[in-house]
């Protein structure tokens, strides 16, 4: 019986490890201040919001595509690097360098790029996340303007794998300091280049939809307010909201129709959104979204 | 006692082994959603893949912030030769249905959505057959 027993305790002890490999071991001890999700939350929840943040791709597209000029001057020198010491600081500048090399890749600078990816290697590598980033690949694959679509394709294959991971590892928390990074980065290029381009309509309006965005970061922030760099860093974003809470979105719905063009159904989109901003408001957000992104960067 | 000890010892591990051997067989959207991702209509920048199991389940949700101005393409890569069974619908964010990959009872399988109107959007998985409830499938966008 007793061998029963220590059979059955075998087994369950077995199936019950987390079958954990050493290197993710390590990486789980190596976090410091960032704490995961308090008890009781729900990582479903988490994860699907974080699902649901628009890749920071999507403004340097717009950006490039509304005829702004790059410059360089806006994004953050990979010089800084030395700076990051801790996994919150680390995460957070992943992201800003994600956005940066996604900016440079667009607008095909691809020896600021190259500056990037080294950055952003070093950080993946001290998060022990660096297997993710096929540097090989991406560093052949920036040597050449012409493979910007495979450049764009591998390196949001491995954000989104290391978003993954960290979510699977139970680390959602560097998941969305790593997300609030980039889309931190994203908003200031976007409100930098509307400074210089006053007029462009399309960028104004980017400005106020992120208002959508803000506000589910904002929603994730709450899960993690017994971090001290979390709490403070959702309290600078709390600013950021008053200034967008003085901006409405409206929204129409009207139904859409289809078709099936070349075996695609193709979407007629009828509903609209309008939204109500001034240039004091952009000047606002631009400001507080400066003061924020100084402080992660420093 | 030994033997009866060796024999449940058996008996679970089998057990175990065959229910991970029996899902993974059923059901790999992983590499499907993967599998997905080259097949975006050129022209498209690759955004997020996902994985469709619909295994003990009537629908898959995801959700995404569209943004007004972008055309997003919804592709579906059944676990099959044609996308027969698998729907992909979009709804805003009041649940009105904008999108459908099923039209006049026909299965297509791919969505382009040029979007009109920025905000969370829920993309969702159904199945029509219980045969068909296996998938991946990708997103993508261009300006």
């Amino acid at each position: 019986m007793r061998l029963i027993t220590i059979g059955i305790v075998v087994f369950l002890l077995g199936s019950c490890s987390s079958g954990k490999k050493p290197d993710e071991q390590a990486f789980l001890e190596s976090l410091d201040s960032t704490n995961t999700a308090g008890p009781g939350v729900d990582e479903e929840v988490i994860n699907s919001i974080l699902e649901q943040i628009p890749s920071p791709i999507e403004i340097s597209m717009l950006l490039k595509e509304s005829g702004s000029k790059y410059n360089e001057t806006i994004l953050n020198s990979s010089n800084n690097l030395p700076k990051y010491n801790s996994n919150y600081k680390k995460a957070l500048n992943l992201g800003v360098y994600g956005t940066d090399l996604g900016y440079t890749n667009i607008f095909g600078r691809n020896q600021d790029g190259i500056k990037y990816i080294s950055s952003i290697k070093s950080l993946a590598d001290e998060l022990n996340i660096g297997q993710f980033f096929d540097i090989a690949t991406i560093g052949r694959l920036a040597t050449n303007s012409k493979n910007l679509d495979s450049l764009l394709l591998i390196t949001t294959m491995n954000f989104n794998q290391i978003n993954h991971y960290l979510q699977s590892q139970s680390r959602d928390n560097l998941s969305v300091l790593l997300l609030t990074g980039g889309w931190l980065e994203a908003m200031q290029i976007t409100c930098q280049t509307a400074a210089k381009n006053p007029d462009n309509a399309e960028l104004i309006e980017t400005i106020g939809e992120q208002k959508i965005i803000l506000e589910q970061i904002m929603l994730l922030f709450t899960f993690y307010q017994g971090d001290e760099n979390m709490a403070g860093l959702s309290a600078d974003l709390d600013a950021l909201k008053k200034a967008y809470d003085k901006i409405n979105i409206n929204y129409t719905y009207k139904e859409s129709t289809m078709e099936i063009i070349d075996g695609v159904a193709v979407i007629k989109d009828n509903s609209t959104t309008t939204i109500d901003i001034t240039k004091e408001n952009i000047e606002e957000i631009k400001n507080i979204i400066d003061q924020i992104r100084t402080k992660v960067i420093s | 006692m030994k033997k009866i000890a060796f024999l449940l010892l058996s008996i679970l591990s089998v057990t175990a082994n065959s229910n991970e051997l029996v899902v993974d067989q059923a059901c790999d959207s992983d590499n499907l959603a993967n599998a997905c991702i080259p097949k975006l209509t050129s022209g498209f920048n690759f955004l997020k893949s996902y994985k469709v199991n619909g295994e003990a389940k009537d629908k898959v949700e995801y959700s995404y912030v569209f943004t007004k101005g972008t055309q997003y393409m919804i592709n579906l890569c059944p676990n099959g030769t044609t996308a027969d069974g698998v729907v992909v619908s979009i709804f805003d964010k009041e649940r009105n249905k904008v999108a459908s990959s099923k039209i006049n009872g026909q299965f297509i399988s791919a969505i382009a959505y040029p979007c009109n109107a920025t905000g969370i959007y829920y993309i969702q998985y159904t199945f029509d057959e219980p045969s068909s409830h296996c998938a991946g499938s990708a997103l993508g966008f261009k300006r």
